[in-house]
């Protein structure tokens, strides 16, 4: 499940109006999130939600579920 | 033992038989033998380092994954990226760093006896390392799990078909593939046949007599006519293209016809109209590769500096990209300037532009095949730095091909280089238009049968009245 605010972020970043993301979206099936976009992607979301991502976490996303859980792990550590 | 040569036929004909009548556990086995049979074909002695990388990163992908401590799995990390680099560093570019680091030393007046080795190049090392790298940086990243069977990881990397230039299929498409029962079913094999057969002929009546046009410019020296060097970089273009993507194609077919399903390593990159779209349909396994395990860590790292955080990383993954290739500065050259044609795409590329002339199906076309065409001779010129000699060679070319249009002449020979050009060109063209516009590589087998028969009659024909039977090396597996 990929909630609504992440949704946002990465379609803002993307300048999409709406895509249909779920938690097995994987980035190459987002038009434009390529990897050059991917950085910039990452860097919203660590803005949005104050809070860093390690290279290595990156680098084992899988999917937009992956990036979710994540998130919320990254979140529920900075309270 | 190449592909291209009867060996490997008579190889593959009888580890094929032994292959049908074997159980899973057999056949693994059986794999695992011919492909250490087929590497040490070359030298037994190669047998030695590849084992050496097996042996280090099965115990360091049981390591990282076995321990909770972020110290010991980082240790075992770096344990796994010192060995596999020190080895390909040594074997690879040693006497380049001898020499330059000589050369730097008589520059400042200083004069040294070089020690340089008569290093042999093990065939292959520079793909199986990037192979046994993604899979302990995925073991290290969660990404996958260790492989529990050591014969099967050693398989993993050494299996013939990918052994000396690929692709790069990464532990987590391969493995499983391994570890479970593969099935064999009629219409793969089918397919496998016509990749192998499409594949010899990209490589044996494109490629090699591509080369007939290519060498004679590239070996002789200074003046260079401008006209020639300009057929012999499009000759390039298509060589370096079909010796490779003909290798892969063989590597697929080979697979397909043992129940494998190897990856598409080609997707028709000259019809790319940008350098990013041209990075993502050209060696596609390598250019993931140097996505993934170099260009997303360093550009996320940067992503302070913004876009010159992305500029920084694509420059320096292009150059590096380039070294990999060779121990030449032509190669770092060329990776320069894929990066930096790149960057440039990147710093000006814009909306799609909106003319009302475009919404014509015609003018639409010919507005994709114009920048196709653009982007053609901007790749061309960058194969340039990747087949000349020299440094100085490259600056001989360029100054000549500088003066283009007041220095053209149209000579017999000339007249000749672009004869052998069309006529070895003309079919790709035409198989990889309808491949293109269908979005399907096997369209020929899905031809009414008459067609189909007209068409592999005419290719066969083709192979054997003006094939290069004289088992040319593939040019990637010199890498």
């Amino acid at each position: 499940m990929v909630s609504e605010r992440l949704k946002k972020v990465i379609l803002k970043v993307l300048k999409l109006g709406d895509f249909d993301l779920q938690g097995s979206t994987k980035a190459f099936q987002v038009p434009g999130w390529d990897s050059l976009s991917h950085v910039s992607i990452l860097s919203a979301i660590e803005k949005e939600y104050r809070i860093r991502f390690k290279i290595s976490e990156v680098l084992s996303l899988n999917n937009l579920e992956d990036l979710q859980l994540l998130v919320n792990k990254k979140v529920e550590n900075a309270v | 033992m190449p592909f291209n040569s009867f060996q490997f036929v008579a190889f593959f004909f009888i580890v094929y038989c032994f292959y049908l009548l074997s159980s899973h556990k057999w056949q693994n086995r059986l794999l695992l033998a011919a492909s250490c049979f087929f590497y040490g074909s070359w030298d037994w002695r190669f047998l030695f380092l590849i084992f050496t990388s097996i042996t280090i990163d099965y115990f360091c992908g049981l390591k990282i994954h076995g321990s909770d401590d972020e110290n010991v799995k980082k240790r075992f990390l770096i344990l796994s990226i010192l060995v596999n680099l020190s080895i390909l560093g040594f074997f690879k570019y040693f006497n380049f760093f001898i020499s330059n680091f000589t050369g730097l030393i008589d520059y400042f007046g200083l004069s040294i006896q070089p020690r340089t080795l008569n290093i042999v190049l093990p065939v292959g090392i520079s793909f199986y390392t990037l192979k046994t790298l993604s899979y302990t940086f995925d073991v290290y990243t969660d990404k996958i799990k260790p492989a529990r069977s050591y014969s099967d990881y050693a398989l993993f990397v050494i299996f013939f078909p990918l052994l000396l230039a690929g692709p790069i299929m990464r532990a987590g498409e391969l493995l499983p593939q391994i570890s479970s029962k593969r099935k064999l079913r009629l219409d793969e094999i089918g397919e496998g046949c016509y990749f192998i057969f499409w594949g010899l002929f990209q490589k044996i009546f494109i490629a090699d007599n591509l080369a007939k046009v290519v060498d004679p410019v590239f070996n002789s020296s200074a003046p260079y006519d401008c006209t020639k060097i300009i057929l012999a970089l499009y000759a390039f273009a298509f060589q370096i293209y079909c010796d490779f993507a003909g290798y892969s194609n063989m590597a697929r077919g080979l697979g397909k016809c043992m129940g494998f399903d190897i990856m598409v390593n080609f997707n028709f990159p000259y019809f790319s109209t940008n350098p990013q779209e041209f990075w993502a349909r050209w060696h596609i396994s390598l250019s993931a590769w140097f996505r993934d395990y170099l260009y997303i860590p360093i550009s996320f790292s940067k992503r302070e500096w913004g876009k010159w955080g992305v500029i920084f990383a694509l420059m320096i993954t292009f150059i590096i990209c380039g070294v990999w290739h060779g121990a030449a500065w032509t190669f770092v050259l060329w990776g320069a300037y894929q990066g930096f044609l790149l960057v440039i795409y990147q710093l000006f590329k814009t909306a799609p532009i909106k003319m009302p002339i475009l919404e014509n199906a015609f003018f639409k076309k010919i507005w994709y095949f114009s920048r196709m065409f653009f982007f053609f001779q901007l790749i061309s010129i960058g194969w340039l730095f990747f087949r000349v000699k020299s440094f100085s060679q490259a600056l001989q070319m360029l100054r000549s091909l500088a003066g283009f249009l007041s220095n053209l002449q149209f000579d017999l020979l000339s007249r000749a280089m672009l004869i052998d050009l069309v006529f070895f060109t003309i079919v790709l063209v035409i198989v990889e238009y309808f491949q293109h516009a269908r979005k399907d590589l096997t369209i020929l087998l899905k031809a009414p049968f008459p067609v189909k028969l007209f068409v592999f009659m005419a290719l066969f024909y083709l192979l054997v009245i003006f094939g290069e039977f004289g088992t040319k090396e593939f040019i990637y597996s010199q890498f």
